[in-house]
């Protein structure tokens, strides 16, 4: 180690720099708006408590409140009575500044919806990706028939196509069809993975063809063969693909942003935070971050338990 | 399906059935993939070319042909020549140094014995992280007053950084930039971005490629006399490393062709202080989304899908020469 020092030094300044924002990012999620503005607090900011004044303010009593109030406050005159009430309020609406950014985060948009979007509309993606392009795939590697060659080379001439590129026109054909600010438009361009049916093929070309004529032997019909005998085999194809899709798709922001306006309900979660953002004044930071956060934090937990898999799905489905 | 298994079901009559019922088969596999290959990449890859010649807009039913005027802009406009620009400099920025510094971080972390793991998994987070939210993060970072970066440099002032940089003894006396709203700095920091998110997607790539280098080769090179490690690296990491250099180099300038993010979240209108960062995708969604100008729209569609494919094509011709370089 001792000869590699530089070496060692080199990267350490790479992963500071790397590391930055998200430390920002997490950082910024636990402190107050004035730690914030004064850059104080260190990592954890101090956590002392803190009034949320837009709780207060909505809690200003009104003249019936005071009135109903009058058997809690004893010959007490009604200012004294107001200033009472607006105190408890002061109290109710004190916490620490963690607690106020995170309940910020879940309170001031719907971020629970955004992120059941984002998972319905990624799981179907793939889910529908699997079921197109695994049979495709079984039968350009493993079936003789009429024009396999040509559908080969459809399979790579379209992969030259990036859907974010041919974006404008599906956009223009969704829209013909009245489909903008639904479900389908979030999900229906993305349904034809040519990738994963690349990807697929290649893995069951190194199934030995002698596992499907025995499962043909034992009466199984093509369709059987591709879900019963092909996909168990080919897991770990199988894992990859989902990775380098479902992080696709999770983090899209381009297409959401073209298909989905205004209608908040279909909002995917960089959509929801991108709402956020626009709305936001200044004191904002804090809850800000803690969307983010909240929005990056599933990939990268995720990432950190499986890193192996998921540095094997990413390269594998690299090197095609 | 009910079909097939009826056809599967009757007794087999020799060599001829079993190969016209796979036949069959095969084409009700593949038959999904086809169609969808059709209608979703393309049919809108033509309607985009028809498009591009027309002034089509959104809840018009009529249009006109308008010949190649749509085109005849691009290359005219004094926008799209910004266009253009902001689009080159960005990926002629991100592609070299993101692939420079991905084999350069997987050398190193090759190099090592220590913490090899630790380095790649911080290295390898961005990849991960969604892109929209850390632009969001990278915003504050870099905002004028309360930012880290601002705060961190001038800390460097009264320092002797202030006598040895000049853009140091600069921002101390008049003020260190304002990065997003300066249009000399908006396309770097955009680019820095870009290079900071990519780089560890090339590191893993090239890690990869690395395994697979032989040792003995080193050995070869070695009684060949190629002593110092730069030697060791010139004659046989590099040209070995050629295969998976041609595919981080496609993969990153297609990638980096496509960037909008970080540009739409930072300048959603109008795409940057003079334009600086008016990149394609930018335009592509300005103009034929949010203005409806879909005939503008679908010409830079196309103009973008020309550079994808040549940029592919030129791969693929590499990869089949087998190219080595060295």
């Amino acid at each position: 180690m001792t000869h590699d020092w530089w070496k060692h030094l080199i990267l350490t300044l790479g992963a500071l720099i790397v590391i930055a924002p998200f430390y920002m990012m997490v950082s910024y999620s636990f402190k107050s708006p004035g730690e914030i503005d004064r850059g104080e607090g260190g990592f954890f900011g101090r956590q002392e408590l803190m009034v949320d004044e837009r709780c207060v303010q909505l809690r200003d009593p009104n003249r019936d409140e005071i009135t109903t109030a009058r058997t809690r406050f004893p010959n007490q005159t009604d200012r004294q009575i107001h200033t009472a009430m607006v105190a408890e309020a002061t109290v109710d609406c004190s916490m620490r500044p963690v607690v106020f950014n995170y309940s910020k985060a879940f309170t001031e948009a719907p971020l629970l919806r955004y992120l059941l979007n984002g998972v319905i509309v990624t799981a179907s993606i793939f889910f529908i990706q699997v079921l197109v392009a695994v049979p495709a795939a079984y039968a350009l590697a493993k079936l003789k028939f009429w024009g396999r060659e040509a559908v080969f080379s459809l399979v790579l001439f379209c992969l030259l196509i990036p859907v974010h590129a041919i974006a404008l026109p599906l956009y223009i054909m969704l829209a013909k069809l009245g489909l903008t600010n639904t479900y389908a438009a979030l999900v229906v361009p993305w349904t034809i993975s040519v990738f994963g049916i690349f990807l697929m093929r290649q893995f069951f070309m190194t199934v030995p063809d002698d596992l499907i004529d025995a499962a043909r032997m034992d009466g199984m019909g093509e369709f059987a063969i591709v879900w019963r005998v092909m996909l168990p085999t080919a897991i770990p194809a199988l894992l990859a693909f989902a990775i380098f899709s479902i992080v696709a798709h999770w983090n899209d922001y381009f297409w959401p942003r073209i298909v989905v306006t205004g209608n908040r309900d279909l909002f995917t979660p960089p959509l929801g935070l991108r709402e956020f953002k626009g709305d936001g004044d200044g004191s904002f930071f804090g809850p800000m971050m803690a969307t983010a956060t909240v929005i990056v934090m599933p990939l990268i937990v995720a990432f950190l338990l499986a890193q192996k898999r998921f540095i094997e799905g990413i390269t594998l489905s690299g090197m095609k | 399906m009910a079909e097939l298994t009826s056809t599967l079901a009757k007794p087999q009559s020799g060599e001829q059935d079993a190969a016209r019922r796979q036949r069959r088969a095969a084409w009700a596999l593949t038959l999904p993939a086809v169609l969808l290959m059709g209608v979703i990449l393309l049919v809108p890859v033509a309607v985009a070319a028809v498009l591009s010649f027309t002034d089509f807009s959104l809840g018009n039913d009529s249009f006109n042909w308008v010949g190649f005027k749509n085109y005849d802009r691009l290359f005219t406009r004094s926008t799209y020549a910004k266009m253009f620009v902001a689009t080159f400099t960005y990926v002629v920025t991100v592609v070299p140094i993101s692939v420079g510094l991905g084999l350069g971080a997987a050398l190193l972390i090759q190099s090592i014995t220590h913490l090899r793991e630790v380095y790649k998994t911080i290295y390898f987070l961005p990849v991960m992280a969604t892109l929209l939210a850390m632009a969001i993060a990278w915003e504050f970072m870099l905002h004028p007053s309360i930012g880290m970066i601002n705060r961190t440099l001038e800390l460097g002032c009264g320092t002797v950084l202030e006598h040895i940089w000049p853009f140091m003894a600069n921002g101390c006396v008049q003020g260190f930039p304002v990065w997003l709203g300066d249009k000399r700095y908006a396309i770097w920091v955009i680019s820095f971005i870009g290079i900071w998110q990519g780089f560890g997607f090339n590191m893993v790539l090239y890690l990869a490629g690395l395994t697979g280098v032989h040792r003995e080769l080193y050995h070869a090179a070695e009684m060949d006399g190629a002593k110092s490690g730069w030697e060791r690296f010139r004659l046989v990491t590099w040209p070995a490393l050629g295969p998976t250099t041609v595919f981080v180099v496609t993969i990153s300038c297609i990638r980096a062709f496509q960037v909008f993010d970080t540009v739409e979240a930072f300048w959603p209108q109008g795409g940057g202080p003079n334009k600086s960062t008016y990149v394609m995708m930018f335009a592509i969604f300005e103009k034929g989304v949010q203005q409806n100008l879909i005939g503008a729209g679908a010409s830079i569609t196309v103009m973008f899908l020309v550079f994808v494919m040549i940029l592919t094509l030129i791969q693929r011709w590499l990869v089949e020469r087998k190219v080595h370089y060295g």
